[in-house]
């Protein structure tokens, strides 16, 4: 007898139920039928823009004193080539230039600038004296006719591309609001002699292929060099008598050290974020895990333990995870795992082997190499595995390294036959790709974050 | 008990199913609306403002010469109309026809006249904005007018000079031309105003399609949310700038500064806007654009 009650009370609460829930519905419903406030003003949306190139003049920066009555033009040549090579700014060539700069202390015909089209404009000077060099230059906003950016550098007169490279830098931060990438450099294995007995050296340059110095003499085999965060060492694998080590380089002092003193053979290294721990892998037997050495403590630990190939590890920007490359699954791909070892979770799904991950700077895209029905690519993907896109493709490209501000990466390439390796640059949209020019065939590339010391 | 449990299945299955249909009906009919709005709601301020501007612009065009905005206003306000009269009112002394009576019939008359002839003008208006598109209005206007003349018949005298001439021109009634002075304005204004105040979407289009085609926002950022900006801008009649543009999106990484500069820089480098028509000045003579560049630059 109880149940009809108990149906009744049912029956009460459930009606009491849909009738709330017929009213949350009405007032969803209204909620989202009534209008919009009208307003006054006009409004107007506009969602699409016109990406290229910023046209910019960099008029020669006025010389004071200068040994060289040169130097002001070769500096604001450097800039120009750097913003130019960068694919995000257009020089405008000289020839067009209506109003001549004579001074940096006045305010530019901004009419004169107007008239070539010239959206941004960069003057400047270079005054010698006491045996230093003075650098200034001066960003100006040519259509609102505002001042936007002016700085000043003081350094020894040898030090003048750098200068350039920074004044680069900050031009391209303003303007693009992103961290520039100018003011660093590359070491890379150089690569000459005919194809059968090629010598191999270590070498380093600016990041614009000026300055080019040799880190080794090239008895022994070196390959995939790495930078520090700190851009003053590398790290690589070296082939001397007996197994391949991984040693480090002060690129400054030239001093050497060797990291991994262990049976077998270690490559494929790489410094954390921090700079202090490099981690490499390890090839014992047939299988080769990943390992990560503190350098300060030089106390070893052991990321990976598998009966298969891991190898290429990338951390992170941030330090807590690492991709890496392993065949655990048949075939070669890119694995994400945490920075401590553990789970590794696979991200990479098309056709084809993915090997080579590098983590970008900026930490939203890994790039890598993969091959696919006998080609090579250079791709990038999202660190879970979406987003994939090829950047360039060909015979053969490898080895991608990404500049400081994860903008531009730099791979070397193959075309096969009798020839070798070269460099090139190529914007992550996959536009802009440029060939690096180098003394002679180059390998293996590594971008060093921007310099940090300051003269 | 039987009964109560066909019941209680009875109602669960007809509680779920008004439960389902109006859960659908929250979603369907709730979540539709909200999408749609964004891009419709231009053309619906466009039209509030036109109401506005219609007014305005007939104004513009009657004096030819001076003060746009003040005829706005006066029509609106009834101090305004006064003054008009007043002014038309020495014309009428050249006029001399009909005025002699008039001079005395101000002071007591003109009140109510006015109050009269504000009410009315409104709704005048109105039927003129909902009869705009069809040409045939000026007969409306003629039709429509002696209605209200019958009723403020003694104001006749005062309203005849404000636009005596225009009216000669057209009419030969005279008496009409009294009650007409309110609509015709508002006739008159809207007859050149109908087809060419109303600012067109294609105007709006093409400022837009300017204002795309000189714009460089910074590419590949990682966060584009910091990529939109908002600035208010004033123009010049001529269409060039009357100001630096106004930001009003705030936001000081280097990124959101490049695009601020990015967005201000589309502007100035795209004047003159000569596809904004001077006409119809008082509608864009300040816009608030939005520049969003995340839907160009999504994964790059």
């Amino acid at each position: 007898m109880i149940e009809p009650a108990s149906a009744a009370s049912w029956h009460a609460l459930s009606r009491r139920r849909l009738i709330m829930l017929g009213a949350g519905a009405a007032a969803g419903t209204l909620a989202g039928l009534s209008p919009q406030r009208a307003t006054a003003v006009l409004k107007l949306d506009v969602t699409s823009g016109n990406v290229q190139p910023i046209p910019i003049a960099v008029p020669d920066f006025v010389s004071v004193a200068t040994q060289d009555p040169a130097a002001g033009r070769n500096v604001s040549q450097i800039i120009a080539s750097n913003l130019q090579r960068s694919g995000l700014f257009a020089p405008i060539d000289q020839a067009a230039y209506i109003e001549k700069i004579l001074t940096i202390d006045t305010l530019p015909r901004f009419a004169d600038w107007r008239q070539i089209n010239a959206q941004a404009l960069v003057t400047g000077r270079v005054t010698q004296g006491d045996g230093r060099l003075k650098a200034e230059f001066r960003l100006w906003d040519v259509f609102a006719g505002q001042h936007l950016h002016g700085q000043q550098y003081t350094t020894t007169p040898d030090n003048w591309r750098r200068i350039a490279h920074i004044i680069s830098d900050a031009i391209y931060e303003r303007l693009t609001g992103e961290k520039g990438y100018f003011d660093s450099r590359v070491v890379f294995v150089d690569e000459s002699g005919p194809k059968d007995r090629r010598i191999k050296r270590l070498a380093l340059m600016d990041q614009d292929g000026a300055n080019v110095r040799y880190l080794t003499r090239g008895d022994d085999l070196v390959l995939t060099p790495r930078f520090s965060s700190t851009a003053d060492t590398i790290t690589y694998m070296s082939y001397g008598q007996g197994d391949p080590k991984v040693y480090l380089m002060n690129i400054e002092t030239g001093q050497r050290e060797i990291v991994s003193n262990f049976p077998g053979m270690s490559f494929s290294p790489r410094f954390s974020p921090d700079s202090q721990r490099v981690i490499f892998s390890l090839q014992r037997g047939g299988n080769s895990n990943l390992f990560v050495m503190d350098l300060r403590s030089k106390a070893t630990t052991r990321l990976t333990d598998t009966q298969v190939i891991d190898t290429a590890p990338s951390y992170s920007p941030d330090g807590t995870r690492i991709t890496f490359e392993s065949d655990r699954g048949g075939q070669q791909q890119i694995y994400v795992m945490a920075a401590n070892g553990g789970q590794a979770q696979r991200i990479s799904f098309g056709d084809g082997a993915y090997s080579t991950p590098v983590w970008s700077p900026r930490g939203d895209y890994i790039a890598f190499t993969k091959q696919a029905q006998g080609r090579f690519a250079i791709g990038i993907m999202r660190p879970d595995g979406s987003g994939e896109r090829i950047l360039t493709e060909g015979y053969h490209n490898e080895g991608p390294t990404w500049s400081a501000n994860g903008r531009v990466v730099m791979l070397f390439r193959d075309p096969g036959g009798n020839s070798g390796p070269t460099l090139y640059t190529v914007d992550v949209t996959g536009r802009n790709e440029q060939l690096l020019k180098t003394p002679s065939y180059a390998s293996d590339p590594s971008w060093s974050p921007l310099l940090q010391s300051r003269f | 008990m039987r009964e109560n449990g066909d019941m209680r299945i009875a109602y669960t299955i007809s509680g779920i199913g008004h439960a389902a249909v109006l859960l659908w009906s929250v979603w369907s009919l709730a979540a539709k609306p909200l999408p749609a709005p964004p891009s419709e709601a231009l053309p619906v301020d466009i039209v509030t403002v036109s109401d506005f501007t219609k007014i305005t612009a007939g104004n513009k065009s009657a004096p030819n010469a001076e003060t746009p905005k003040p005829l706005v206003e006066q029509v609106a306000e009834p101090k305004p109309v006064e003054d008009t009269t007043a002014k038309l009112d020495k014309k009428e002394v050249k006029a001399v026809r009909e005025p002699p009576p008039a001079p005395e019939a101000k002071p007591v008359e003109a009140k109510p006249e006015k109050k009269q002839a504000e009410t009315k003008p409104d709704q005048i208006a109105e039927a003129l904005t909902k009869d705009e598109s069809k040409k045939p209005e000026p007969k409306k206007a003629e039709a429509k007018p002696p209605a209200p003349p019958k009723k403020p018949a003694p104001p006749t005298p005062k309203f005849d000079p404000k636009q005596v001439e225009a009216l000669l021109d057209k009419r030969t009634a005279t008496r009409v031309a009294a009650a007409g002075d309110t609509l015709n304005n508002t006739a008159s204004l809207g007859l050149p105003n109908a087809g060419a105040a109303q600012m067109s979407l294609s105007e709006l289009d093409a400022l837009r399609q300017r204002l795309a085609n000189k714009w460089n926002p910074p590419a590949g950022a990682k966060d584009p949310q910091e990529l939109v900006v908002q600035v208010q801008v004033r123009f010049k009649p001529d269409g060039t700038l009357a100001a630096r543009p106004q930001v009003l999106s705030s936001g000081t990484s280097p990124l959101s500064i490049a695009a601020r500069d990015s967005a201000v820089r589309a502007l100035y480098a795209g004047q003159p806007f000569d596809m904004l028509k001077p006409e119809h000045y008082e509608q864009w003579k300040e816009i608030e654009i939005t520049f969003d560049p995340r839907s160009m630059i999504r994964g790059y």
